[in-house]
């Protein structure tokens, strides 16, 4: 199931896999362009036993879950090394849960900085690196509420939380450490990323004050209308900033998040993904698709017209793609500091109080100190939940 | 012979009717209830196992589950509070003989047939702060000085949520209303103006508390509508800011489809249904004891 969007990009794979299967039949699904809404209907199937879908394209999160409940089939035995070694490690490890492959990757994500090239030059100033220098640009080149100087994703929803993780990264702290569990939400850092949103949206701050509403779209929006200097979104804007129609094309550029001195810029990881549903009557037929997928021509296909990201590391170097796409060059660069959610099984939950914190902070609700503390100690019984014999 | 005969034949006959409910409503409460005193352990493939009230002492010391019942009685008092009163003046006014009355109804009706999701949507968007109608409007007319984030702040997101539900429930109200205004009879309005009855008087001491049969009807089914409001905030604000505007629903829900957490969401199901019958008989037993009063 797709968001009935995406199917005329899929068309070309299915076509490819019907040429060496002859006596199989691919059905593309077209489901809501919401994930949220496709994550449930995924889940309404999966919980019945449904065999309906062989294949679930899968949002970088739900792995944990999906494997946890015991609805994903290990893929270490369909897949060889040499194929798995073929795609961008972090979007594969991503797939990874207990050990065991769940999730093989088909395009990718990262959370990029834009920002107005023509500006920044014709006020001589540098690309901003740190959070200061991000700042301090924003608010000598803004002119509010016209212009705003960054604009990002601010609403009580999972984007929030990739904006955060990667300041936060930047500022060196961590969320949670997959290995020992442990939650660094009340350390400084964390408070020192925070503080660095709450001073954005202040009322001297570079960011609207709605900011705090905003998804991707809204914030696309301004930046597109010529009404922001930096936004932190992911790669699908470039194209659409850089179409004809646009306010801005040819006026931007890209950069890696800021971060603090002497520290490196980070990039949330984000993409779809396949896992093979355990109820899956063709798992055989269904590793073949997924084959033609993350095969050069099959990213190409998926990759070359749409602006997303592949997830083959191939395909960052192969020369038709980057002729459609000069942009790719720069994505993958971004690759190397990509950021992975933290794999727990719970992670919607921990996802979600970490939302509600932030957006308490943000919006005036919580000290900075008193949501973090809280989010930390509402993390650790969620984590704990799993050893106290369940 | 012949009694049982028609005994049976009666019991035949609620039979299809007995079944289709006990399909449809009984056995999934009873499901639900179940569930609610089972725990499900996600890590071990969605087992489930009877924990007996653990969900709902876990229910209790949570404090989420406690702020999305206040937003969820904030949210139902102010909406259903303010939908009754303009309701019955809405009513009130579409019982007079106004020129075009029956198309001025169908009108009125409008905002009650659009489904929530959409309208909650284009809501969304008025309050918008950079793109909305409302920020335009109250700036063309000079009264705030740059944007206004209505939907980003907890006492404004919720006041915003009020006002879409308002728009779209007060129809609803005042057409209940406005059928339990038509069922009085012209005759006890004659009889208080020939008793010599102001106007205000019959509208305070007849229309009115003849019209309580009515307002009863319409306030349970907004009570237990507004307790159960999912889709404008799932819609307009996702339950944020801070989780200010999650409601018992959108908890329940997101316990159910992404914690996966069945025991815990049918836990706070049961409980959040079991509020709002008990709010629902505290309304009835209050109107129950003014009345006396009066």
């Amino acid at each position: 199931m797709l968001p009935a969007s995406e199917r005329p990009f899929w068309r070309p794979i299915v076509d490819r896999f019907a040429q060496t299967h002859p006596r199989a039949r691919v059905e593309l699904v077209e489901g809501p362009e919401s994930t949220d809404l496709r994550e449930d209907l995924y889940t309404a199937s999966l919980l019945a036993r449904d065999p309906t879908f062989d294949l679930v394209y899968m949002d970088v999160t739900w792995t944990a879950k999906f494997a946890a409940a015991g609805w994903l089939r290990p893929l270490d035995q369909l897949f060889t090394s040499a194929e798995c070694e073929s795609l961008l490690p972090a979007a594969l490890a991503a797939g990874r849960f207990s050990g065991r492959l769940y999730r093989i990757p088909a395009r990718t994500d990262v959370g990029v900085l834009y920002y107005r090239r023509d500006l920044l030059e014709a006020a001589r100033l540098p690309t901003p690196q740190t959070l200061d220098q991000l700042f301090g640009t924003a608010k000598r080149l803004q002119s509010p509420p016209s212009r705003w100087g960054f604009v990002w994703q601010g609403k009580q929803y999972e984007g929030l939380v990739c904006n955060y993780l990667e300041l936060l990264s930047g500022c060196g702290g961590f969320w949670v450490e997959p290995g020992t569990r442990e939650v660094g939400l009340d350390r400084p850092e964390a408070k020192r990323a925070l503080s660095f949103m709450v001073r954005c949206i202040a009322a001297n701050g570079i960011s609207p004050p709605g900011a705090t509403t905003y998804q991707e779209e809204e914030s696309r929006r301004l930046f597109q209308d010529d009404r922001a200097i930096f936004l932190r979104n992911w790669p699908y804007v470039w194209s659409l900033a850089q179409a004809e129609d646009s306010q801005v094309r040819g006026k931007i550029d890209v950069s890696p998040m800021v971060h603090e001195p002497g520290r490196r810029g980070w990039a949330t990881l984000g993409g779809w993904g396949l896992g093979l549903s355990s109820y899956s009557r063709h798992p055989e037929l269904a590793a073949d698709l997924v084959r033609i997928v993350i095969s050069l021509e099959g990213q190409r296909w998926l990759c070359s017209s749409t602006g997303f990201a592949p997830a083959r590391s191939e395909a960052y170097r192969d020369p038709e793609l980057l002729a459609a796409n000069p942009f790719l060059t720069r994505i993958g660069a971004l690759h190397k500091h990509a950021l992975a959610r933290p794999p727990i099984p719970r992670y919607d939950m921990a996802s979600d109080i970490l939302q509600r914190h932030l957006s308490a902070a943000l919006t005036g609700g919580e000290t900075v100190s008193a949501a973090l503390a809280a989010a930390t100690r509402e993390t650790r019984h969620v984590l704990a939940a799993r050893d106290s014999g369940r | 012979m012949r009694f049982t005969q028609v005994r049976r034949e009666r019991l035949a006959l609620l039979l299809p009717a007995a079944l289709l409910m006990g399909m449809a409503v009984v056995i999934p409460i009873a499901r639900l209830v179940v569930l609610s005193f089972e725990r499900t352990e996600l890590d071990s493939g969605l087992r489930s196992h009877f924990a007996g009230l653990e969900m709902h002492a876990r229910l209790w010391q949570d404090g989420r589950w406690w702020s999305s019942l206040g937003n969820t009685l904030m949210f139902t008092t102010w909406s259903v509070g303010i939908e009754m009163v303009l309701g019955v003046t809405f009513a009130l006014l579409l019982d007079q003989r106004i020129p075009g009355r029956r198309w001025v109804r169908a009108i009125v009706l409008v905002p009650w047939a659009l489904p929530t999701a959409v309208m909650a949507l284009a809501w969304g968007w008025i309050f918008n702060d950079s793109f909305g109608v409302l920020n335009d409007l109250l700036a063309k007319a000079g009264l705030v000085h740059g944007p206004v984030a209505w939907l980003g702040r907890p006492g404004t997101a919720m006041a915003a949520m009020v006002v879409a539900d308002v728009w779209k429930t007060t129809p609803f109200a005042a057409l209940v209303v406005l059928a339990g205004l038509q069922g009085i009879p012209r005759s006890t309005l004659d009889a208080a103006r020939v008793d010599g009855a102001s106007p205000a008087q019959i509208l305070w001491r007849v229309v009115l508390p003849l019209l309580r049969p009515a307002c009863l009807v319409a306030l349970a089914f907004r009570v237990a509508q507004g307790f159960g409001a999912f889709d404008l905030p799932y819609v307009m604000t996702g339950g944020g800011p801070g989780g200010s505007t999650e409601t018992v629903s959108l908890y329940a829900y997101r316990s159910f489809y992404r914690y996966l957490d069945f025991g815990f969401g049918a836990a706070t199901a049961v409980e959040g249904a079991g509020m709002a019958l008990l709010l629902f008989a505290a309304i009835l037993w209050l109107s129950g004891r003014t009345r006396e009063v009066a």
